[in-house]
């Protein structure tokens, strides 16, 4: 089917046109929701930070001029969010609880068997990374934007990006196999 | 920027495969390790997630940020304003508003004799009018009258000017035509005989 390009929807959207909206938000609905649940590891602090893109998104949808692609202006304002409830949780109480993202009700019995044991480690020893590096990871990962489409949103330069990047990547290196060396133990 | 860094990012670019970058990578065992890990989060990404998406109310702030307010089709306040202001007229106007043998009756207040004296008002005051338009329509037609009397008697002078002016020209013309033929005439019966008289007489001089 016809897929409506990001733009057409905004345009609509800024005439009051419902439909071009709720399309918009459904579209982005998914990735920004896992984007905080692995940012933020917790379901109401990503329900929350949905919620609060969203309206960021309503107020300023006219304020975008379409100089980079509107997933990367659009993940912008969700980084800068999701940093700010990072930084305030961090002032107040340090973030412990271990949250269980996936559903027990998954599709396929394979796919829960091969992926959520491996799945689970990666998200906790991504949790373990300090947010700016879990920040990049999520972004060159999950969201596959480029060193410099990152680089643009956090307004940080290219270099510093991929030095957050490869210190995220050591530091994990170092954890997962520390986690194995405990699992083989444990048997 | 080393030559492995370099190769590392021509992968993550999708620019070089998966094992070319392992086979180039091999001998630096730093990113070895980084590439191998970037690989198992790779994997991770591309990995279906199955947390459910919660739904969020975004509608009432798009309808707030965005949507202008429909126009109201509501009639019912509108009828109850136009009913208020009726109820407020007829309280002010002398209009009374009756229940009468199980009817409603909407008269004048203060009867007949009020009646008769609105009535009679209404008619001075249409006679009055009449008279005043009487009035007007005479004084227009005396002063329409008065200036057609002027205009015909311009015309009429005006007419016997050029008449008379006419008639003057046609006599002088005709004395010019008569002094022409005069004129004619001696020249034809005259002048021969006045030339031979004159011939004669000079003859007789110089004889003597």
């Amino acid at each position: 089917m016809f897929k409506r390009s990001d733009e057409s929807l905004i345009e609509k959207a800024i005439g009051g046109d419902a439909k071009a909206w709720q399309q918009l938000v459904s579209r982005y609905q998914a990735p920004l929701y896992y984007f905080g649940l692995r940012l933020l590891g917790s379901p109401d602090d990503a329900r929350d930070l949905l919620q609060d893109v969203f309206i960021v998104l309503c107020r300023n949808l006219a304020q975008y001029r379409g100089d980079s692609s509107f997933k990367s202006w659009l993940f912008g304002i969700a980084n800068y969010r999701a940093m700010d409830m990072l930084r305030k949780r961090k002032n107040t109480t340090e973030f412990t609880e271990e949250h269980d993202f996936y559903d027990d009700e998954a599709p396929s019995f394979e796919q829960q068997l091969y992926g959520q044991h491996t799945q689970k480690l990666v998200q906790h020893q991504l949790r373990s990374l300090p947010p700016e590096q879990r920040l990049v990871v999520e972004l060159r990962f999950y969201q596959q934007f480029t060193f410099d489409e990152i680089a643009d949103q956090l307004a940080l330069s290219s270099n510093t990006i991929k030095s957050r990047f490869y210190a995220a990547l050591d530091k994990l290196r170092t954890q997962l196999e520390l986690a194995d060396v405990e699992q083989s133990a444990n048997f | 920027m080393s030559n492995s860094q370099q190769i590392f990012e021509a992968w993550l670019a999708g620019k070089i495969t998966a094992s070319e970058c392992e086979e180039q990578l091999e001998p630096n065992s730093e990113w070895h390790d980084r590439f191998q890990t970037a690989q198992l989060l790779q994997r991770q990404a591309k990995a279906p997630f199955f947390a459910p998406v919660p739904e969020v109310d975004t509608m009432s702030i798009f309808a707030q940020q965005w949507q202008r307010p429909a126009k109201s089709s509501n009639w019912w306040p509108k009828l109850s304003v136009a009913f208020s202001v009726l109820a407020l007229v007829v309280s002010l106007s002398p209009l009374e508003l009756q229940m009468q043998d199980s009817g409603l009756t909407l008269s004048w207040r203060g009867g007949q004799q009020m009646q008769q004296q609105q009535l009679e008002t209404l008619l001075a005051s249409y006679r009055k009018e009449q008279q005043d338009y009487i009035q007007t329509q005479l004084q227009s037609t005396q002063q329409q009258q008065a200036s057609q009397l002027i205009l015909l008697k311009d015309y009429l002078t005006e007419q016997q000017t050029k008449e008379r002016r006419t008639d003057m020209l046609e006599l002088v013309e005709y004395l010019n035509q008569q002094r022409q033929s005069d004129w004619h005439y001696w020249q034809e019966n005259y002048q021969p005989s006045q030339a031979r008289l004159d011939l004669g007489s000079s003859q007789n001089t110089q004889n003597r």
